[in-house]
């Protein structure tokens, strides 16, 4: 709600609601709680004179809630969490709180649907805009490196996307000209694809997609958009001596081409040290034919027994000074060509673009304008973009230099939405479930079926794009490639642990989608998705090999739903240890939507006040004896506690102290109790996220006038057994989602 | 051996060498220097560029044998003799932010001269650096604000020096106290981030040109639909045809830039030279081509990282620098370590013949640049910031005269000459980092 999210607005008011309880004065025509409730729990605190938190019950008491509805917004979530009247004052039982709640709902649900106004132009992210070139062109883009980073708002990179600064713009230009020129295929020019490993990345293993027996290495799929010969230079991981690791006796590399071994290089010791021409060998020119094809390298493992020492080796070996690598690893692979180009051949896009092998410009534009601005194409339309293909020197080059056009116009670059008919329900549709634009059948249908479209979609392969793209800025997946654990208390941690963590909870989510499970099992689940790796990590014997399955789980591996994931548990911690603010923190705001404000700016240092040697649980509670900080740390450190088993990389340590509580009062142990305190009352999850999914899928901050739509698509996903699929259809039907966005 | 550059050595044609592409240069082959400033009248410097050496060096090697001129050069600095009227090197600098002495700090606050946040994680602070406060001064008019170079490929990971997050180690530049600029190492990612995909010099207008009629599309989409919009949303795309009109700007820049300026046709380098001095010599090219194309005049270059352990066998030294550095007073491991401070200079003294040989209407690009090659570290023995090396070169324009040895009795805050060639940059501030003023005398 939008008061959840403007942080200074909120701070301001924060007291009133969490020291409010309240009930209504007397609207004639409307049905309201007893006056008698309110005299009886709210108005001590909240009435004219002690104000508490800003809140003035005497001054709106008079008035019809309509007036209020964003206030009265506020006391029914301050009351659905419990949190108000505080623990320590009257409170009303829980029949009574179900009772007062239900009639304020059945007041505010019943006022007309407010129109919030969204931004009438937003700029594809970089997220959608790779998505978008997938689909429109078959061209698998890196928008990522191609383009600055989306700014964050409301907890999403889609919120504030008004923006078109130049340097942006100058980006987006030369993407599109690169794009064109790879769907097409006209250009004989030798392109340039260098692709880096990540230097964190452990090599001594197998390599997902390279062949079973090797070791290490890189998997590489590129569209060749022409037939010729490419050549191929490989460069290995130098350590920050500039040395190569590992290079005890002679290594074997192998250069594959979709599996085949295409060339072999042999790696000899560097006589002195001197390991600059190491790999100056390692290069060859291979002749590959137009198409999408795998280029691999990776090494042969060498045939040496088991290693023996003192000290259990790490899984993690990529850094000279704490765990250096065993043998000689990758760092770059550079693809150089075509030389000496022959034809363009059959490729994805070419299929997508030219079809029938129709020299027609119109008939080939047509199709990829009407996708590419997700509306019918006009005559005037094409006037626009057939002058590039006449002013070409043949007929291929001037279609690419039409896309790249396309790919630079407004009507591709920016969603518009002047009036919210069909040609725009589409693709707000396309976009919020598939990150992406419309396919034909989306276009096609007039009027729109909304609920069948959008479990068609749902569906769809493109869907995954709710866990690439929501599950990953919701549940802050997107923080893991950011966060480096101490490498002297965590050894143990590379970049392949990391991508195993963000798996796990990938294939949750991912899971529920597919299969329309209930999105309770997100919070509790007896199975999860592990690979060697990560298994070995949780310590979960039995599982062998990078690829992950399902797993059946034990209670006492502890495992299995969001709390209990090795990602979320890193990403709310520090580089030395765990947080239980943070983490309560995170689970406030982002499984029960009640996050509470940030500090005040004039927040006393903890420097100097408390001990830094004392733990944790004592520092916060010291922390929490001050009073400026007691009524939000009060929510967010008993609920963190309760997690305080899993250490700051996810690993269990059962004797941990994880008493944690809520600030409704209620106590309890464990990850455990907190998952039985969480489904207790299933609403509130289900509620946060409707809320984020809505806030993702409109593009804007949430309102109070949104709440009615929230809980009526809670209400409808609860009748259903609380399936994913509800909750995207109630979104998808709903007002703020259907209603006419702005005035033109 | 041919790494002490001599007159006699620098031919009048010198390749870009890339992985399987050349690129030349065309040279003029009068080295004599430029006429002196003394004739011009004293106008800001066009351009500003910084290199970073890392580790100090043995001063007593250093120090120029002459007390107020360059005519004794000292070992370490010998292959200065062809450009020293152009440079200035001076003396007794310190850089007191970076105590208590570390590599990461000689690095981070050698730009900044800011005390940064000694932290390991995600919460790294620093002053904003001396070439980005120029690069948004002077930077602004062309098409790159600034131009981020170094020479090692790899980002260190894990652990760096004690306690410091490796963006400290890593980054010489920074935009903002948490901005690092990460720097390039890649020749041909620098070379496209310069010149896309080169060429002729027919080839690069037409490519811009291209450019331009996409811009020109946009421009005639926004300003139709602007006229569609209400007040509000119209503002919007006003703003964005502002976007649209600087990228314009942009682009007749450059295209004017390839129009005025003679450069060579242009090959990308496709891969990483395998020797370091074949590659850095490859980097300094890249920065006269930038130069001379007019496409940045803010450059910052990384000549090695901070705690390298780099070899250097093309000049015999088989020990890794970061060992050597800490030479327990050996006098064979200072030596050594000399030889590759020696080596360092010999590089810039190269790239300096170059700009000095690169003419820019009737000057030179060096006597329209102002460089400063140096430190962040004294002795690297004992990680002290004291007695930093420090060469200014270039800037007759601006009024810096060469050939001269500045040495103060007390020491001065390297923070001062900072602001000295920010000042003779054009850019005029009060204070900068812990300056306690301007050096007049340069």
């Amino acid at each position: 709600m939008s008061h959840q999210s403007d942080c200074s607005s909120l701070y301001r008011s924060a007291l009133v609601r969490f020291i409010l309880f309240c009930l209504i004065s007397v609207s004639s025509s409307l049905a309201l709680p007893p006056r008698a409730a309110l005299e009886r729990f709210c108005i001590d605190c909240h009435d004219r004179d002690a104000k508490k938190g800003d809140l003035d019950l005497d001054a709106i008491l008079g008035d019809g809630i309509e007036k209020h509805s964003e206030t009265w917004e506020d006391v029914v979530k301050q009351l659905t969490a419990r949190h108000m009247p505080p623990v320590g004052k009257k409170r009303p039982s829980e029949a009574e709180y179900e009772q007062i709640v239900k009639s304020l709902i059945e007041t505010l649900d019943a006022q007309p649907p407010k129109l919030v106004a969204s931004p009438t132009l937003r700029r594809l992210t970089r997220v959608e805009y790779q998505n978008t070139v997938r689909d429109l062109l078959a061209v698998e883009f890196d928008a990522k490196s191609a383009f600055p980073t989306d700014e964050i708002s409301h907890g999403f990179d889609n919120i504030t996307v008004g923006d078109l600064p130049p340097a942006l713009l100058d980006r987006y230009i030369t993407a599109a000209q690169k794009i064109a020129r790879q769907a097409v295929g006209t250009s004989d020019k030798p392109e340039i694809n260098s692709v880096r490993v990540k230097s964190d990345i452990t090599q001594e293993y197998h390599v997902p997609g390279l062949p079973l027996g090797t070791r290490g290495g890189v998997l590489i799929p590129q569209v060749f958009s022409r037939e010729g010969d490419y050549d191929v230079q490989i460069r290995l991981q130098r350590d920050r001596n500039e040395q190569v690791e590992g290079m005890r006796g002679e290594h074997q590399l192998q250069l594959l081409l979709n599996r085949e071994v295409k060339s072999e290089f042999t790696i000899k010791p560097a006589k002195d040290k001197n390991y600059e021409k190491i790999d100056a060998h390692l290069k060859a020119r291979l002749h590959i034919p137009a198409g999408q094809h795998d280029v691999g390298v990776t090494f042969l493992p060498k045939g040496s027994p088991v290693l023996e020492r003192l000290r259990q080796p790490y899984k993690a070996s990529f850094n000279l000074h704490r765990h250096p690598r065993l043998s000689p690893a990758v760092y770059q692979v550079t693809i150089t060509g075509p030389y000496d180009a022959k034809s363009t051949g059959d490729t994805p896009s070419r299929r997508l673009i030219f079809g029938n092998g129709s020299t027609d410009a119109k008939a080939v534009l047509t199709p990829i304008l009407r996708r590419a601005w997700r509306r019918p194409v006009t005559d005037e339309d094409l006037a626009r973009v057939l002058p590039f293909v006449k002013e070409a020197k043949d007929f291929e080059s001037g279609i690419e230099s039409a896309l790249a056009a396309i790919l630079v116009s407004r009507e591709f670059l920016f969603r518009t939405e002047t009036k919210l008919d069909d040609a725009a329900l589409a693709p707000r549709l396309s976009f919020f479930l598939w990150s992406s634009i419309p396919d034909d059948e989306l276009l096609a249908q007039h009027p729109l079926d909304v609920e069948a479209q959008a479990r068609r979609m749902l569906r769809d392969p493109r869907a995954k794009a709710l866990v690439t793209n929501f599950a990953d800025q919701w549940l802050y997946l997107r923080n893991l490639d950011s966060i480096t654990p101490d490498a002297r208390l965590f050894p143990d941690f590379d970049h392949n642990l990391r991508e195993s963590l963000r798996a796990e909870t990938s294939l949750l989510f991912d899971d529920m989608v597919k299969n329309d499970r209930s999105v309770l099992e997100l919070l509790r689940n007896d199975r999860t998705w592990l690979d060697e790796r990560l298994a070995a990590h949780y310590g979960i014997p039995h599982i062998y090999g990078d690829r992950f399955r399902e797993v059946k789980l034990e209670p006492e591996w502890q495992r299995g739903g969001l709390l209990r994931n090795g990602s979320i548990l890193t990403v709310t911690s520090y580089a030395t240890r765990t947080s239980p603010v943070i983490r309560g923190h995170w689970i406030l705001k982002n499984l029960l939507a009640s996050e509470p404000p940030p500090p005040p700016p004039n927040v006393p240092a903890l420097d100097g006040v408390i001990s830094e040697s004392l733990p944790i649980r004592e520092r916060l509670a010291k922390h929490r004896e001050m009073a400026a900080c007691a009524s939000c740390h009060n929510l967010m450190d008993p609920v963190g506690f309760a997690l305080e088993n899993y250490d700051a990389i996810g690993r269990w340590h059962a004797e941990a102290d994880s008493r944690g509580g809520f600030a409704d009062g209620s106590e309890f142990e464990g990850v455990a109790g907190l998952e039985d305190v969480l489904l207790k009352r299933p609403e509130l999850f289900v509620s946060a996220l409707t809320e984020k999914l809505m806030t993702y899928a409109l593009g804007r901050g949430l309102e109070a006038s949104d709440a009615p739509a929230v809980r009526k698509i809670v209400s409808r996903a609860k009748a259903k057994g609380w399936k994913f699929s509800e909750i995207i259809v109630g979104i998808a039907t709903s007002v703020p989602f259907t209603m006419k966005s702005s005035a033109p | 051996m041919s790494t002490f550059t001599t007159r006699k050595s620098l031919s009048r044609r010198t390749l870009l060498r890339g992985v399987g592409a050349t690129l030349s240069l065309p040279f003029l082959d009068a080295m004599v220097p430029s006429a002196t400033a003394a004739a011009r009248s004293v106008q800001p410097a066009k351009r500003i560029s910084y290199i970073y050496i890392p580790m100090g060096c043995d001063q007593s090697r250093w120090t120029p044998g002459s007390k107020d001129s360059l005519d004794k050069l000292s070992p370490i600095l010998k292959s200065l003799e062809p450009v020293k009227q152009h440079c200035t090197v001076i003396s007794n600098l310190e850089l007191e932010p970076a105590y208590p002495g570390t590599h990461a700090t000689s690095n981070a606050s050698f730009l900044s001269a800011a005390r940064v946040k000694h932290t390991e994680s995600s919460d790294y602070y620093n002053g904003t650096t001396a070439d980005q406060i120029a690069a948004k001064a002077i930077g602004q008019q062309t098409q790159l604000p600034s131009l981020e170079l170094a020479m090692d490929l790899m980002q260190v990971v894990g652990q760096c020096d004690n306690g410091f997050a490796c963006v400290y180690q890593n980054n010489l530049s920074w935009s903002s106290p948490t901005t690092p600029l990460p720097a390039e190492a890649h020749p041909r990612l620098v070379f496209e981030q310069l010149f896309g995909d080169g060429g002729s010099k027919a080839d690069r207008t037409a490519a811009l040109k291209r450019r331009a009629s996409l811009l020109d599309f946009v421009k005639d989409d926004m300003t139709r639909l602007a006229k569609q919009l209400g007040p509000k949303d119209r503002d919007r795309v006003n703003h964005y045809l502002d976007s649209i009109r600087e990228v314009e700007r942009r682009i007749e820049k450059a295209a004017a830039a390839v129009a005025e300026n003679e450069l060579p046709d242009l090959s990308r380098p496709t891969g990483v030279p395998a020797s370091y001095a074949e590659h850095a010599r490859l980097m300094f090219d890249l920065q006269l081509l930038a130069m001379q194309g007019d496409v940045t005049r803010v450059i910052t270059f990384q000549l090695a990282r901070e705690t390298s352990n780099r070899t250097y066998p093309e000049i015999g030294i088989s020990d890794p620098h970061h060992p050597l550095s800490h030479h327990g007073n050996d006098p064979a491991k200072i030596e050594r370590l000399s030889k590759i401070n020696a080596f360092h200079v010999s590089l810039f003294a190269e790239y300096l013949a170059k700009l000095a040989a690169t003419k820019e209407g009737d000057s030179t690009l060096l006597d329209n640049s102002l460089l400063l090659y140096g430190s962040g570290m004294g002795n690297p023995n004992v990680h002290d910031h004291t007695n930093l090396p420090a060469i200014v070169a270039g800037g007759a324009n601006a009024g810096v005269k060469g050939n001269r040895h500045l040495r103060s009795e007390k020491t001065v805050p390297l923070a001062n000459l900072h602001l000295t060639l920010l000042d003779k940059a054009g850019v005029k501030l009060d204070k900068f980092g812990d300056s306690s003023g301007v050096i007049g005398v340069l």
